[in-house]
């Protein structure tokens, strides 16, 4: 094999565990009327309205096939389509935001990989203009792209590596993080569950005894992302049974980063409110 | 186990004409839930003794003894959700999704699902090999207790 093209192989290994462990196909697959894999059609509910996920095969009219690494990866980091228009967060680009740029092409190389389907989507059915009109608010007053956040700087590799899976390519808090009224995830309520936000909520993972993930070792939140077993013997339903098929196809070193760097957040208690 | 199964059929049918003969007095109601919940709790104790057997935390013939539970039990699933039953479990914790009974279809559906992995996981426990375990137990998790959970159980936010 020309080492070109054995690059471009091992780019898009690398890009393929990282869409498994993101779960691009989960949204972007319409599973429920067996539609092909990555072409989107996936009726969503979110708190911006109904949703239905885009086409992200490489077809050149109904995917993103025409789309330049710029397009790709204004759109992954600031939600900017290429046309100008903005995404909703609901797809998290806040958090791929923190994707690093050899990610980002690893995941082209291996969605351009794929057998382009063609699919229309009409995504935006039904969505209010106002939500659009927040979600540009929100893009314009939002950081620069950041590093991973956390405890990623203490110069533990297994650490940085979980605070990377859970910030950047799992987008945890795109359900465990109350939101702002902008739409953006609210940081001082880091992981700390949310009653609402965009899919209805999600459990306190931050380590505090009472209303997190405190009293749960090491080992047990590997089981929880392994088998979607919890201490208890329960095993989760609603949308971690879902992420759970995502976080099962990680690699045990993968699962165990993220549960050291979870435990190692500041615990923070379940505001009711949020 | 037999007796015991036919106890719960026997249980969950009389349950069933009690809830449609007398609109479902409440204390009734309470007494179903509180014996789904046991029997869920069940379930998921004997999944974690298979569990145990992977972790070398227990033998091979109480993971087997509890894999033989588990499909037993699972076939009484319908039994334990009758018209009427619907509602927070007594933690308040999860409560029913209203597809059990307005999609029985579906619901009869993910049941089998789950009756078809744990007959497998046990399978794969009676013939002792690890890896093979790991693999239904893994299957039986997600897309058994998972599968059903995903679909028709609802956690309450508090």
């Amino acid at each position: 094999m020309p080492a070109a093209a054995a690059a471009d192989n091992a780019a898009i290994t690398r890009g393929a565990y990282l869409a498994a462990a993101a779960g691009c196909d989960q949204c972007h697959t319409d599973s429920k009327n067996r539609g092909a894999p990555y072409a989107g059609g996936r009726v969503m509910l979110s708190a911006f309205g109904r949703i239905a996920t885009p086409n992200i095969t490489p077809d050149k009219t109904t995917g993103i096939g025409a789309w330049s690494d710029r397009n790709f990866g204004q759109a992954m980091r600031w939600g900017i389509a290429p046309d100008g228009t903005h995404y909703v967060p609901a797809f998290p680009f806040p958090d791929f935001a923190r994707l690093t740029d050899a990610d980002l092409a690893d995941l082209k190389a291996f969605l351009d990989s794929l057998r382009p389907v063609t699919r229309s989507v009409a995504g935006a059915e039904g969505l209010a203009l106002a939500e659009r009109a927040r979600a540009a608010i929100g893009v314009a007053l939002s950081d620069e792209p950041r590093a991973p956040g956390g405890s990623a700087g203490s110069g533990d590799p297994a650490i940085a590596r979980g605070a990377y899976l859970v910030d950047a390519v799992g987008h945890c808090r795109d359900c465990h993080t109350p939101r702002t009224w902008l739409g953006a995830p609210d940081p001082d309520r880091d992981l700390a569950g949310a009653r609402g936000g965009i899919w209805g909520g999600a459990p306190n993972i931050t380590p505090d005894a009472k209303t997190g993930i405190g009293g749960w070792s090491t080992d047990e939140i590997v089981a929880l992302l392994k088998e979607g077993i919890t201490p208890d013997n329960d095993f989760v339903g609603g949308a971690m049974a879902e992420i759970v098929h995502n976080t099962a196809r990680l690699t045990d070193d993968d699962r165990r980063a993220i549960a050291v760097y979870l435990k190692t957040l500041p615990p923070k208690a379940f505001d009711k409110s949020r | 186990m037999r007796t015991l199964r036919n106890a719960f059929v026997l249980g969950g049918a009389l349950a069933v004409v009690a809830l449609l003969s007398t609109g479902a007095p409440a204390a009734d109601k309470d007494q179903v839930i509180k014996d789904r919940q046991a029997q869920m709790k069940r379930q998921g104790g004997d999944m974690g003794a298979v569990k145990g057997f992977l972790e070398d935390k227990n033998d091979l013939a109480t993971a087997t003894t509890k894999a033989t539970d588990l499909v037993e039990s699972i076939k009484n699933i319908p039994t334990v959700f009758p018209a009427g039953s619907d509602g927070p479990n007594p933690e308040g914790k999860y409560t029913t999704k209203p597809e059990i009974w307005s999609d029985a279809k579906g619901f009869s559906a993910a049941v089998d699902t789950a009756e078809q992995k744990a007959t497998a996981l046990l399978a794969a426990v009676k013939a002792g090999d690890k890896a093979a375990i790991q693999t239904a137990f893994s299957d039986m998790g997600k897309n058994g207790c998972g599968g059903c959970h995903e679909k028709f159980r609802e956690e309450i936010k508090k």
